[in-house]
């Protein structure tokens, strides 16, 4: 027996989620643009600009591994997308939890990092230093807001997290997952790579870190996956504190909400030193969320 | 027909002796090779009648020096020796490859005789003498490379075997019971009726947790473990951290088997964890940060992925000491695959050494290349390690993370996220200053890793993936394992199934992991991702060097890949801590102790003729005082 029905909508979501993430990193950047009065690009100019990536006459390579590096990191972050209920969509969510799930969205941080790796770039080099340093730094607290939310609602099923809010009201009305949302969001700064967390691209420092070497039909996959991981990451952020969603309107403008939050922080803060970043995220985050971990017990 | 079980045991000593005397290139590898394979053959085969008795193990007695020596091979016994001797295989095969003389296989098998005993005895007495076996041997395979960290090694192993030793002969002394059934039933008795005060009860409990602590290189205790895994053959290490390092965690789980009750009873309940557990799962968690950020500041492959070891145990300890049905079986299953991907590593790691004799990472670069087979290894370990979702690394850790958040233990449990970013760090550092980057001119004619060395790794590679993908596999013995514990415990017929599901699938009360499921979506990811490669347009391959360097020519002569210091922000970050250590805490207490003993030697032996006599005067005063005289 195969589940078309499932298989068909998978497919879908893939869909809406890659050209929606397209326009979440158009959206930024267009708000950037009008934080600092410029008018900006179009909002679907990422779109453009993977496309041209994408027809490229030619494409470098510095071996196997350095073009497996971006293929997995976009297949992780499908993999992950699949996993969480996208509004009234339960996709794959019945296989896998919370754990599984925050797993799978960092694996593609690894797949990035060693395509990376393997192109013998001292930028790339520093880059992944930068990058595995801010992941170490920030787990703590990510830890800890998960734990929080894990024992409030005593499951680490999505699907009914998202029943339970449903029930009994959105997480961030409870007050020590307000604060475990607080927790989550400076952390979900780092996730997406934004001020004051780009330490791992850094552009203007290690001119993009990591992704210094890729260019053509690489980076195209790089932003795809970008992209992706931009509407897995704000869908998780809604499901697990927002309350999910009972449509994909309802979720989008969650996604939007939170999006624009990350947005205003990454426009007026400059970037962190790595180690100001590791002893930030080890004192503030951090406590408050032992404090919510204590307040959930 | 349980003297399989003598044979099981006593094959590898045999086959270890028989190689040292016979010491001919060719045969004393096939000796041990097939002493190794013996265990591991009669313990498959064992298998159905472990299972089917399941309350009724196999036992094997016998007498010796007045002594009943007994062992048995329960489901939880038979997981352990399992383990330790699918390890050993692999061992013997990557010792063909790198052991240069017989001294090695008499003494790596003599500990896996060792290892094995400790895991199948069911009485101190063999217990006890078999632990021994298992640290001599070990020892003096460290010996012949470093003194000094042999005798760290030794030091310590003697201070945890003879607190081991007390604390039996205080139990002996209480309860006059040696068989570990005995002393259950007695201690049991004891908690009710209380005839064993409670400070000896602690004081028990704590020889015990000094005891089983060194061998699993807990915090404090792990200071010999980095140097006495990396002055080693690094195949034997692969069974050294593998399997030698459980006899420490399976030490934890047989305190729960023989004291609960009593501990309970005598400790109470710490916020409704038992106090005794509650103390083992913060041991666990220290020990997981702190071998986990000392990992990442490594410069040298072996001492990284040694104190990754000591990280990695304690993962099992801590959900030991978590104390519910979840982390024990969390924990259990860790002890599987911490074996199998460590195992790994080890094997790797002797491929790199035996290959271009270097071990520190600024001396490497660029190997993929020239070793495929073992990088391909090596991923697989790393995935494994640093828990990617259809590797046994992760159903482990999965497992772990739900039992310590399920029950309430929040900042253990963030240890362990804490733990797992930092094992992702050291696990990339490796695989970058080894295996990517520009590759040093001394190293351009490296060979693929022997034959023998590559059959080793693949016989750890495959359970890897193998119990990924279906963990149930392992859990639905697991179960059986726990059933039989629950029995130990409290005696009642029950069978326990805490993590249900089919071979794919988990499923616990709060949880689902369907690795099959995974996978397939890995897959249809990759697979989307690898359209979309195709579809553009043809890569050209270009050199390492031929690289941008802010857009200024780049020759061979520059260096270009970071060999050393990679994590310098992290250990400036962490000044403070990394002030102090109970390494050097150690090496100071030593040397006050080796001075005091010069002290005494040159004080009271000093060769004056009148000294002595005073000595005697002395003597014979206090003699006179006591009322002898």
């Amino acid at each position: 027996m195969v589940a078309w029905k499932l298989i068909l909508e998978a497919i879908g979501i893939l869909i809406y989620a890659t050209l929606m993430g397209f326009i979440f990193m158009g959206i930024e950047r267009k708000a950037m643009a009008r934080i600092q009065r410029r008018v900006g690009p179009p909002i679907y100019q990422p779109l453009i600009d993977t496309l041209k990536l994408l027809g490229k006459k030619e494409s470098v390579s510095h071996g196997f591994i350095y073009d497996f590096g971006p293929v997995f990191a976009l297949g992780a972050s499908i993999a992950a997308l699949l996993f969480i209920p996208i509004a009234n969509f339960q996709l794959f969510s019945s296989s896998a939890d919370l754990i599984v799930v925050a797993y799978l969205l960092e694996v593609p941080m690894l797949g990035i990092m060693l395509g990376a790796m393997s192109s013998g770039n001292p930028y790339s080099a520093l880059g992944v230093q930068r990058g595995l340093l801010t992941m170490v730094a920030m787990q703590l607290p990510y830890g800890l807001a998960i734990i929080a939310l894990v024992q409030h609602w005593g499951t680490f099923k999505l699907s009914e997290i998202v029943a339970l809010q449903q029930l009994h009201g959105w997480s961030i009305l409870v007050p020590a997952l307000l604060i475990a949302m607080i927790v989550f969001d400076i952390v979900f700064q780092a996730m997406l790579g934004l001020e004051p967390f780009d330490i791992i691209t850094a552009p203007a420092e290690i001119s993009m870190g990591p992704m210094v070497e890729y260019g053509g039909k690489h980076a195209a996959l790089l932003f795809t996956q970008h992209a992706v991981q931009l509407f897995a990451e704000t869908a998780f952020f809604a499901v697990l504190f927002l309350g999910g969603a009972s449509n994909l309107l309802e979720l989008l403008i969650k996604q939007i909400a939170v999006l624009f939050i990350a947005i205003f922080v990454a426009s007026i803060y400059p970037r962190f030193t790595i180690d100001q970043a590791a002893k930030f995220f080890w004192k503030w985050p951090t406590i408050l969320g032992i404090i919510a971990v204590l307040l959930t017990m | 027909m349980m003297n399989e079980i003598a044979v099981m045991l006593f094959t590898p000593l045999i086959a270890g002796i028989l190689a040292w005397i016979i010491n001919v290139k060719g045969i004393r590898e096939t000796i041990g090779v097939l002493g190794a394979l013996v265990p591991f053959a009669l313990l498959v085969k064992e298998y159905s009648t472990v299972v089917n008795n399941l309350y009724n193990p196999p036992t094997y007695q016998l007498t010796v020096s007045g002594f009943n020596i007994t062992f048995k091979l329960g489901t939880l016994n038979w997981y352990f020796a399992a383990v330790a001797s699918l390890v050993g295989v692999a061992m013997a095969f990557g010792m063909i490859s790198t052991s240069r003389n017989s001294y090695d296989w008499l003494f790596a098998m003599m500990s896996y005789t060792g290892v094995l005993g400790v895991f199948l005895s069911w009485d101190f007495v063999s217990f006890f003498l078999l632990w021994e076996l298992m640290t001599f041997a070990s020892f003096m395979m460290v010996l012949k490379r470093n003194r000094h960290e042999s005798l760290k090694y030794f030091v310590l192993s003697v201070i945890g075997a003879y607190a081991m030793l007390l604390a039996i002969a205080l139990i002996y002394a209480k309860t006059g019971a040696l068989n570990f059934d005995d002393i259950r039933h007695a201690m049991y008795l004891d908690a009710i009726m209380g005839g064993m005060s409670k400070s000896e009860t602690i004081l028990i409990f704590a020889l015990f947790l000094t005891a089983f602590g060194v061998k699993a290189g807990a915090w404090p205790l792990h200071v010999w473990a980095p140097g006495a895994y990396s002055e080693n053959d690094q195949s034997y290490t692969a069974f050294f951290s593998g399997a030698l390092s459980k006899a420490g965690a399976y030490g934890f789980l047989l305190l729960y088997i023989l004291m609960m009750v009593k501990l309970y009873y005598v400790m109470g309940p710490f916020h409704g964890h038992l106090t005794f557990a509650y103390i083992i799962a913060w041991i666990g968690a220290i020990t997981v940060v702190v071998a986990s950020f000392l990992a990442v500041l490594q410069e040298d492959i072996r001492k990284l992925f040694a104190y990754s070891s000591i990280g990695q145990v304690g993962y099992i300890l801590l959900a030991f000491g978590v104390g519910t049905w979840m982390g024990f079986a969390g924990g259990l299953f860790h002890v599987l695959s911490h074996a199998v991907f460590k195992g790994l590593f080890w094997l790797v790691t002797a491929a790199i050494i035996l290959q271009t004799g270097k071990t520190r990472f600024e001396d490497f670069g660029g190997l993929a290349e020239k070793m495929p087979i073992t990088f391909a290894m090596s991923l697989i370990a790393v995935l494994s390690l640093a828990g990617i979702p259809p590797m046994a690394g992760f159903a482990s850790k999965w497992l772990i993370y739900e039992a310590a958040i399920q029950a309430h233990m929040p900042l253990v449990a963030g240890a362990i996220f804490l733990g797992s970013a930092l094992a992702f760090a050291y696990v990339v550092r490796f695989l970058y200053a080894v295996w990517f980057g520009q590759r040093p001119s001394d190293l351009e004619d490296v060979q693929e890793a022997p034959l023998p060395l590559l059959i080793g790794m693949a016989i750890l590679a495959i359970p890897n993936v193998v119990f990924g993908v279906a963990p149930g596999l392992v859990t639905k013995y697991i179960n059986k394992v726990l059933s039989y514990m629950l029995f130990l415990f409290g005696e009642r017929k029950v069978d326990v199934s805490i993590v249900t599901g089919s071979y794919y699938k988990l499923v616990t009360p709060t949880g689902t992991y369907n690795a099959l499921t995974v996978t397939l979506m890995l897959v249809v990811g990759l697979a989307i991702a690898g359209l979309i490669y195709i579809y553009g347009a043809k890569a050209r391959r270009i050199p390492v060097t031929n690289t941008y360097q802010s857009g200024n020519p780049v020759t061979e002569d520059y260096n270009l890949s970071i060999r050393r210091n990679f994590y310098r922000p992290l250990a400036e970050a962490l000044e403070f801590w990394l002030k102090y250590s109970f390494d050097r805490f150690y090496e100071r207490l030593a040397g006050i102790a080796e001075d005091f003993a010069d002290w005494l030697r040159e004080g009271f032996y000093n060769g004056n003729v009148q000294a002595y006599s005073w000595y005697l005067a002395i003597v014979l005063l206090i003699l006179a005082l006591w009322g002898v005289l």
